[in-house]
Order: structure tokens, then sequence, then C-alpha cells
């Protein structure tokens, strides 16, 4: 019974039915209790609009309701033949970019939900690029509301070729696109008879078909971040979680920055031979090496880096606008540190989602591009092709989380 | 089974592992937190998580709310557990509110406000924590899944659920400008989880969980306002074994949870757990 999870985000444009499509996956997969189903017929008689039935199932405040719009997050878990999913339902609401923002970058796996009778719109465009630059690799398309165009195929189609040129210019191949009514129930869980033209699976079989759940990286170098340093009675632990590769008594590891290096002597109250990915661990060394949250240990044949400068790609959900010259502040991993927007150099296009030919003057809520930043104090970060977690980076301000990045190139010192 | 459990054993890691981690951030970030435990299955779970991530001692303060009218075996079961565990339980009531007498027969949402939210009001302003260990989790309410790690309350004790912070990957940050974060360190487990855990690490429980004459309590709350379900289930082994088969949402006999549509976001918004 214990199936594989798997996160999955519902993302696309205001009102072309995120909601009511993730309370359909829920409903017939049977993952809606009696209760619930009494209370949103109450509710629905209040509303007066029975094609609300399925998104209340996920809209749970009163003003969601009321409104018939989704205003934060929702996590709701079902399962199916191959997985226990994790529906993750954004406010589709330009808005909102920082809560679809937040939704995203918990899934494995998206699905862009696009309106037949709408087509692609500027939230269909824009949570596409951002679900690809949070690092989200995994893409299903569904055509919705199938219903209101009379399920006719030549609609399907032609949203499909749209797509199919949209999608592949920021890296999704050929994505899986399953035409669906959410509200019908039509080729969602079940196969759909007024859509005989559609020789694929539904949307649920075709997540289970082409999805696979994030494996921990294996055979990759030693990467863990230090979170904490706890004195217990004589000794020193270090708390730390590893993020790839593996750890264990009798390493010699450094410390960076600055790096300081020393002999593994114990990990505290751990079983195991040694520590992997994904492992919060305690470890004594054999001398004080000045650990500190915010280092990063690793071995000496593969050190962690602390660059220079690095090339990043930034999704912006605040409302300050980022222009060079700025002193920001990024968290990657456990550590922080100030740095300089030392240029910026494109901004993505939210409408053929290409890359601008000169470099913007600024970049604001909403928008997606590229800069290098160059670490005012030393920061252990690397490349995202490489090390996911330690390249991938928070910009923070006064108020909160401001953005999020992707390290793309990083440019090391020459001396250490 | 043999195979199944394996599995099981892996999900309860990953589970475990992420917990821990989140526990050890909020420590490093925090300045002053508490843990908040009600006795319950969650709560406890969590206590135990706190003993794994900071190598056996709860190096924070352990609240329990206590509304006067919990069930005697809530009292027994708190009172032993903390002195086996050895942590600094701090009790908080609202015995002003007590006194006028406050109760959920005159008005269930007063009561819940008065004696449960404005006690650890009272407490948090008092002691000054910054940030308050809940054990909350995603799948119990709809209104609960809609939260963070790291959620904020404002000035007034208030979420504003309209217009919660960004939380990016497992990035979570120290929110500013509030009366203190609230930290979920097990938002992410579902009831079946928590139970497959308490099995595994065998946890103390509560015994009300388990079935007297046919009932048992699923979720435990304060006598007036908790019922028990109908359950055949004396072990923690049938628990499990009725939760891979139930349609009951587990909080069905948790009167603040129904009582009128929208009470718990109401609860909540004012800062109710």
């Amino acid at each position: 019974m214990d199936l594989p999870k798997i996160g999955l985000v519902l993302i696309g444009h205001k009102d072309h039915g995120k909601s009511t499509l993730a309370g359909r996956l829920l409903f017939d997969s049977g993952a809606i209790p009696e209760q619930k189903l009494k209370e949103v017929e109450a509710e629905l008689k209040i509303a007066g609009d029975e094609s609300f039935r399925y998104a209340f199932f996920l809209d749970m405040f009163e003003e969601e309701r009321r409104n018939g719009l989704t205003i934060d997050v929702m996590q709701m878990p079902f399962r199916s033949k191959r997985y226990l999913y994790t529906i993750i339902d954004c406010p589709g609401h330009r808005e909102f970019i920082k809560k679809m923002s937040t939704g995203a970058s918990q899934a494995d796996a998206a699905v862009l939900v696009v309106s037949a009778k709408e087509g692609i719109q500027e939230q269909t465009r824009q949570h596409a690029i951002l679900a690809k630059t949070l690092g989200i690799r995994q893409l299903v398309v569904a055509i919705n509301k199938m219903d209101l165009v009379g399920y006719a195929e030549e609609m399907f189609l032609e949203i499909c070729n749209k797509l199919r040129t949209i999608l592949g210019s920021i890296g999704y191949d050929d994505p899986p696109i399953v035409p669906v009514s959410a509200l019908d129930g039509e080729n969602v869980v079940r196969k759909s008879e007024k859509m005989r033209w559609h020789k694929g699976l539904s949307l649920i079989e075709t997540l289970d078909e082409n999805i696979v759940p994030s494996a921990l990286p294996t055979g990759k170098a030693l990467r863990a971040c230090v979170q904490d340093t706890y004195r217990i009675g004589e000794k020193e632990v270090i708390v730390c979680k590893i993020l790839t590769g593996a750890l264990k008594a009798g390493d010699l590891v450094y410390y960076d920055p600055p790096g300081r290096r020393g002999t593994v002597v114990k990990i505290e109250g751990f079983e195991n031979e040694a520590a992997g990915p994904g492992d919060s661990i305690g470890i004594v060394m054999d001398m004080d090496v000045g650990a500190a949250r915010g280092q990063v240990i690793s071995h000496p044949e593969n050190r962690a880096r602390v660059p220079r400068s690095l090339t990043a790609e930034v999704v912006i959900f605040s409302d300050k606008e980022l222009k060079t010259g700025d002193t920001i502040r990024i968290r990657c991993g456990t550590a922080e540190a100030n740095c300089t927007v030392q240029k910026l150099l494109e901004k993505i296009d939210p409408i053929n989602l290409i890359a601008s030919a000169d470099p913007p003057s600024s970049l604001k809520n909403g928008d997606v591009g590229k800069l290098v930043l160059s670490p005012i104090e030393p920061i252990c970060i690397e490349e995202y092709s490489e090390f996911p977690e330690l390249g991938r980076f928070i910009i923070e301000d006064r108020i909160g989380t401001a953005a999020a990045g992707i390290v793309l190139r990083v440019e090391t010192k020459k001396m250490r | 089974m043999e195979l199944g459990s394996q599995n099981v054993g892996e999900n309860l890691g990953v589970l475990e592992k992420k917990s821990i981690a989140i526990l050890r951030e909020a420590r490093a970030q925090f300045r002053n937190p508490a843990a908040l435990w009600s006795t319950g299955k969650d709560s406890t779970t969590t206590l135990w998580l706190c003993r794994k991530a900071f190598f056996g001692k709860i190096p924070f303060p352990v609240i329990h709310i206590d509304t006067g009218c919990k069930f005697p075996e809530i009292y027994e079961f708190r009172d032993r557990i903390a002195k086996e565990w050895g942590f600094d339980l701090i009790v908080a009531k609202n015995e002003e509110a007590m006194r006028r007498g406050v109760s959920p027969e005159k008005d269930r949402f007063e009561c819940c406000t008065e004696l449960k939210t404005q006690a650890l009001k009272d407490l948090v302003e008092k002691k000054e924590f910054d940030a308050l260990i809940l054990a909350i989790r995603r799948d119990e309410h709809g209104i609960r899944a809609k939260e963070r790690y790291y959620s904020p309350r404002d000035r007034e004790f208030k979420w504003n659920y309209k217009d919660q912070p960004a939380e990016i990957w497992d990035l979570y940050v120290k929110p500013s400008e509030c009366s203190h974060t609230r930290v979920h360190p097990i938002l992410h487990w579902t009831e079946l989880d928590v139970w497959l855990y308490v099995r595994r690490e065998g946890l103390p429980t509560n015994p009300l969980y388990f079935s007297k004459d046919g009932k048992r309590y699923r979720s435990l709350g304060c006598v007036p306002c908790t019922v028990p379900v109908p359950s055949d289930a004396k072990t923690i082994d049938e628990i499990v074994e009725e939760l891979e088969i139930s349609k009951t949402p587990e909080r069905a006999g948790r009167a603040q949870d129904k009582e009128k549509a929208y009470m718990m976001q109401k609860l909540r918004s004012l800062g109710y757990m």
C-alpha cells in the first residue's frame, strides 16, 4: 500500500479550471470523504453555481468560495494505481506569483491547465516559464473545458500546435497533452466516450505513465550544509544536512568558507556506516574546525566552491525592482550572504518566452531574467546542474522571500 | 507485509529526516522557541522528534494549554511523560476567563478563543517566545492544508491567511515584524504516517485512542466538545488497519471543525492552532 510519492502542482491562467481539475482528480480517485461532500453541497446552495462543485473541495476559505477564486496554495493527497500524489493547487491570478512559486517549488511535476475555449493566456506562458526556472523538469498539459468547445478535435489540435512551439522554446520538449473536461469528468480518470478521436490515455494514466519520482542523488561528491553546533557535555556536535554524497567516520573533510579541515571522529546516534543524501546528522570532529552555520562540508578531492561571481536565472515575486548595482541578500542552503548585482543580462519576454535582445534596465514582479551576482561575503554556492540543492537560492528582503534563482555558472576565485 | 513494511520504513525515514532538519533550522534561527503539547499523538510525536533532533534533551519549554476541562487521562499522561522525558513543562491557563464562567454551552467559538488562543497569547507575551512549534498536519483540516512550515502571526496574534509569505524549496525564512512564528515540523505527515511512526518508535500513547465499548477517540480535545467515533481498534495495529479503509475524517469528533462553516478558519485567523 505504500506507493512512491509525487508532488504534482497545477499551474495555468486564472479560471482555466485548475481547482476544478484538482477537485475532479480527488473525487474520481475516491479521496473525498462523505462529510466533505455534504459540506460542499450546502456551500453550493449559497454560491448558487453548481460548476464550483469540484473547486470547493480545495478552495476552503470563505473568501475563495464567495469569489470563485483561489487565494492560497492548497495541498491534498490522492492515490492512483501507481503513486501517492499530493495535489498542489495554486492561485492563477497574476498578483499571486509568490504563492504559485511556493507551490511549484514543492513539486516533482506540473500539470499546465489550458482552457480549450480561451486558449493560451498570459499566465499560461508565465507559469510555464516559472515552473521551468524553479527546476520542474516534468510537465504534462491538460487542455480543459473541452465541453465548452463541443469536444471538437480541431480546437484541441490548434492549441496543441501553438503550445508545443512555446513550451519547446523554454525546454519542455514535446510534453504529453491530454484533452479533458474537469467539470464533466471526461478523460480525467476515466476515458471519454465523447472524445473517441483521442487515442491516448486519460490524464491520470498519462501521469502514471510519464512521471517519475525524484530520486535521491547518487554517485555525487559530498556536500553537507552545517545547520548549527551544539555543546553536549564536553563534546561539540556539528549538526548538518547531507545534500549529496556520503560521509563516514574517519573522513578528512573541509569546512568552507573559510576552509579549515579535520577528521570526522563519530556520527552521533547513527546506525548505518555512512550517512547519505537527505540525512540530518550530528558529527564530532577530532579538533576544533571553527564549524558554524552556513558552512559546507566536502572532501578534499572535490571541494565545495566559493565563487567570485555567478550567473543565475531568477524569478521575481516582490514589488521591489532589481537593478544593476543593488546590494541584495541571498540565502543558499543554510548560508546567507550579501551580493552585488553586477549585471542584468536578459529578461524573458512574457509573450513569446524568448530572451530580450538588449539587457533590461530592471527586473520586476513576475519577471524571469538572467543576471550576474558577485558575493560580497564568501559563500559556498554551486551550479544547479551539478548540485541542485546548492545551486538554488532565494533573495530576501525586509518582508521575506523576494525572489528565487537557479545558478547556471559559477566563476571561482583563483586563490582560495 | 514484509516487503510493504520495508517501504513504510523508508517513507517514515524520509518524513523524520525532514522534520528533524526543520526543528534544527528553527532552533538555529529563533531566539526563544517553545513547543506546544496537547498530549495527543501528533504533538507527542513532535516532542519525540525534538528529542532526536537535540540528542535526547528538549532544549526549550513545552507548553500545555489547560482549559480546565480536559480528560483525566490527558492530565495523567501529561504529568507522567513530562517526568519521564524530563522537559520544562509550562501549563497555560486563562484563569480570568474560567472565573467568568466561559464555557462551550454558552458559545463554543468564544470558549475556544478565550481558553485556548487567549491563554496562549498571554503566555507568549509574558515569556517573549518568538517561535511556537506546533504539530498540525495538512491532512487534518482544509484550513491547515493552506499553511506554511514557517507561519508568522502578526502583532495582534492574527494569521494573515490572505497574504502568506512565499516559502521556496526548503529555505525557511524567519519572518520579521511579527509577534511570533508558528513552526510546523510535521505539516507534511498524514494521520496514518503518525500512527505508523508511533508503532515503529514504540511511543507512549494516551489510552483514549483505543477502543472501549465499541468507541475510541481519534483526536483529543476538551471533554464537552470531543466525542468518540465508533471503532473496535484496541491496539495500534488495529488503528493502522482501520485507517487504511476509513472514510471518516480524523476530526469528525471535534465540534469546532463543523459547528458552523468556516469556524476553523475564523478561529485560526485569530491565532488558534
